[in-house]
């Protein structure tokens, strides 16, 4: 019989196997649940309330993008200058290929412009009749800190809860919120593990893939998988230590080609990363709820810039990352306000990549930046 | 034809010529009084600057002033402070050259002498980059920021239009303009305490009276410039007219001037005025202006008695402003909290364009399509399904680096040409 350690060693990595799985294939637990006849609820948002759905007996799956996907029908409809990331997962709303499932109902916040333009397009193609689509909800949380705001998240709550209460039939009920908000509060405590243990066992590129599946997987089940892969590894790979600030990275691509190059991602402050971490909600109630969404989870855009500072500080400090990339995607400029702020504070040579397209990255322009940096420091 | 045609140059209006030396003059004026010691406000233009005006603090609109820094040429050299700190000085540039104006090193040439520095600063956070932008003038100037939140609706009826004046609760939907009216009065004592101003409810009453004559007065001259049976002054000469009372909306000078204006285009319509005599296409332009080749618009007139007859800027005057209601906070909330909705989302933004290129009677429609415009597809689509024929100009920025002038001219010109006769 195999010794404790040694069996423990199989079940981490069976269990890092199966968070592979459910990111590889975002789809795998929704056909799960889907054959059960339980409904799937396709979100855009990081800000978006998903123990609600839970709550409503739904799995809430996180839409991300596909580098292989065909997106010259999304493009024509939402033609301004928005991240192609989301054009790509409009792409596969609009025309969804291979394993792709039709979700049962999509639910957008307003956690960026580009979310936001996703939804008005949607909203406008049903309204004319030129494309099929399930359902669409808009959640529009706001996120300053005065108390309209807070106000304002309550009733925009409220309505969603009441939304999917109708949407199913019947009202969330206290015990069902209670059960969901457990949960989703036990996948956070696991994913504060493993932001404090990637650096030191996983690559940039794996760590991404375990946070994403869990946005696909049921909260509860997602929490003890992780539990048990951390029990894992414990090898810190080889590369240069990178902190990735910036656009979002939905998918592991540009982390795999700067790991391929020699660069270990070791922190991010992205919401597919470790800038997804959220504090434990305290009460199963609406009210906390929205007290939580108001202000505890903050999309980049609403980060108060000394905050996206001290973050990166904090971020290089804690990873041991010796450099720093904000990585700005094609339209997504905003970040290019904050890289002086974050470059000052990080302490440690930092550079800027624009224009990056989805999804890729400039490793020339990075090198050749960062270059410069560290030549000019130890001069 | 590969040069665009020498354009006819008519009077200018007098209401035109009498707005741009107000502006002049009250600018003058307000230079002083800041250089006194009054406070100033920055506000961005979607900002409820009624409120200011009800405390008697005095305000510039960013987007006027950068509008005055590009007119006057000097972009390139306030954005060299951008870029020196590493900042954008390609995203939002509309926005961005106030800030960029106040961290660059003062200069004898400055824009009308110079925007003094602001006491405060107001901006909504719409888009992704507003929010940070403004941050800046706090962490770089020490001017302080406030922020108000830029919501969004699920769910809108289509005729805001009919609507918006008295309706307004039901266009937008209560909880966005409960929003905006609780901001308002959360940053009433905010601004009383960084201006030494105070707030005045009965000032505020008068102002809104004020600003909905001059929406009234707006909507009677488009409505008669949509009517008249040949358009009688260059949409371009309109613009100057209407945008600078804009910015003093609910003083008794930017009423009369909104009045003035009316009094003029109805002379000119009864004289029988008219750009073309022989006015054989009535064109309209969505889309930003081409503000590198402002003839273009004329070019058309003697060639195919072609005329471009409705501007955004005075349909939006007379459409999207007046708010009538007893509570002058709340009425001024519901101003501005859908405001871009108006003319930037759908369905509004496309069945608006509809519904004034049919009350002008076009004969086809020249839209500009931007890198950052907004759903650019559907207002086409729409405007064909009306019958309203379009032809599509794409231009990745306003500056005239990526658009040909001639070749621009022979697409509208070609398709001008093709355009069915009318019935
Ligand atoms: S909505 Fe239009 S008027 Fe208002 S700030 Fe933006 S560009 Fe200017
Ligand atoms: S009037 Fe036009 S150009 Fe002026 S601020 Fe408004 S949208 Fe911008």
């Amino acid at each position: 019989m195999a010794s404790p350690e040694a069996q423990q060693a199989a079940e981490a990595r069976q269990a890092a196997a199966a968070l592979r799985a459910a990111h590889d294939d975002r789809w795998l637990h929704a056909r799960r649940r889907a054959a059960q006849g339980r409904p799937v609820v396709g979100y855009v948002g990081f800000d978006t309330p998903v123990e609600l759905i839970t709550a409503a007996g739904a799995l809430p799956v996180r839409l991300a993008g596909h580098a292989g996907r065909d997106t010259a029908l999304a493009r024509t409809y939402l033609d301004g200058a928005v991240d192609p990331q989301v054009v790509n997962v409009l792409a596969a709303i609009l025309t969804p290929q291979g394993h792709d499932p039709v979700p049962d109902l999509v639910v957008i916040t307003h956690d960026c412009d580009s979310s936001l333009q996703l939804f008005y397009t949607l909203r406008e193609l049903r309204r004319i009749g030129a494309q099929t689509l399930p359902p669409v909800h808009f959640v529009d949380l706001l996120h300053l800190p005065g108390e309209a705001t807070r106000q304002y998240n309550l009733g925009r709550i409220r309505r969603f809860a009441a939304q999917l209460g109708a949407w199913r039939g019947r009202a969330v009920s206290e015990a069902e919120l209670a059960e969901a908000v457990a949960d989703h509060n036990a996948a956070r405590t696991a994913r504060t593990r493993l932001r404090r243990r990637r650096a030191g066992a996983l690559t940039g590129g794996e760590a991404l893939r375990w946070y994403a599946a869990g946005t696909s997987m049921p909260a509860r089940e997602y929490a003890t998988v992780l539990t048990a892969a951390l029990t894992g590894a414990t090898t810190r790979p080889a590369g240069r230590p990178l902190f990735v600030c910036g656009s979002g990275h939905d998918t592991a691509d540009v982390y795999d080609v700067l790991e391929g190059d020699g660069w270990l991602v070791v922190g991010d402050d992205h919401d597919w990363g470790d800038g997804g971490e959220q504090p434990l909600i305290g009460e199963p109630t609406l009210s906390a709820l929205t007290d939580h969404y108001t202000r505890a989870v903050l999309p980049a855009s609403a980060l108060p810039l000394p905050r996206i500072a001290a973050a990166a500080r904090d971020g290089v400090d804690s990873s041991g990352a010796r450099y720093v990339l904000t990585y700005c995607r094609q339209y997504d400029d905003a970040h290019r306000w904050s890289h002086p702020a974050r470059a000052a504070a990080a302490g440690v040579p930092a550079a800027l990549l624009r224009d990056q397209p989805y999804p890729g990255v400039d490793l020339p322009g990075l090198d050749a930046r960062l270059r410069t940096q560290e030549a000019q420091r130890t001069r | 034809m590969s040069n665009p045609t020498a354009t006819p140059t008519g009077p200018r209006l007098a209401a035109a010529a009498a707005a741009l030396r107000h502006q002049r003059e009250w600018f003058a004026t307000l230079r002083g009084r800041t250089e006194r010691g009054h406070p100033l406000a920055l506000v961005n233009a979607d900002v409820p600057q009624e409120l200011l005006r009800a405390m008697d603090v005095p305000y510039v609109v960013n987007q006027w002033w950068s509008s005055i820094i590009s007119a006057k040429r000097m972009s390139g050299r306030y954005l060299e402070a951008l870029r020196e700190r590493g900042l954008p000085d390609d995203v939002e540039q509309y926005s961005a050259l106030p800030l960029a104006e106040a961290l660059s090193p003062r200069g004898d040439d400055a824009p009308w002498g110079g925007l003094p520095l602001p006491s405060v600063v107001i901006a909504d956070c719409t888009g992704d980059s507003m929010r940070r932008m403004f941050q800046l003038w706090e962490s770089e100037l020490g001017v302080p920021f406030l922020p108000l939140e830029s919501a969004a609706a699920e769910t809108v009826p289509v005729n805001w239009w009919e609507l918006m004046r008295h309706d307004w609760e039901t266009a937008i939907g209560s909880p966005r303009i409960d929003l905006l009216h609780r901001e308002l009065r959360e940053l009433v004592p905010r601004l009383e305490q960084l201006t030494g101003a105070r707030f005045s409810p009965q000032r505020l009453t008068r102002i809104m009276a004020l600003s909905n004559e001059q929406a009234e007065w707006n909507r009677r001259t488009r409505d008669l410039l949509a009517s008249a049976p040949r358009c009688p002054v260059p949409v371009n000469d309109i613009i100057p007219a209407v945008m600078i009372p804009q910015w003093h909306r609910g003083t008794p000078w930017a009423t009369a001037a909104a009045q003035s204006l009316y009094d003029e285009v109805a002379s000119l319509v009864a004289e029988g005025r008219a750009v073309v005599r022989d006015e054989r296409r009535r064109l309209m332009w969505i889309g930003r202006g081409l503000w590198f080749d402002m003839d273009f618009y004329r070019s058309f007139e003697q060639s195919h008695g072609a005329v471009f007859v409705w501007s955004m800027y005075l349909a939006l005057a007379a459409d999207a402003y007046a708010r009538y209601g007893d509570d002058p906070l709340r009425t001024l909330a519901a101003r501005f909290c859908a405001f871009r909705d108006q003319m930037y989302t759908p369905p509004w933004s496309v069945e608006w364009y509809v519904k004034e290129a049919r009350a002008h009677r076009v004969d086809g429609v020249v839209h500009l399509i931007s890198a950052d415009s907004r759903s650019s597809w559907f207002t086409t689509h729409a405007l064909r399904e009306a019958g309203i024929p379009v032809t599509e100009i794409r231009a990745d920025n306003a500056d005239g680096r990526s658009l040909d002038p001639a070749a621009l001219h022979d697409q509208v010109a070609r398709w001008i040409g093709s355009l069915p006769d009318r019935g």
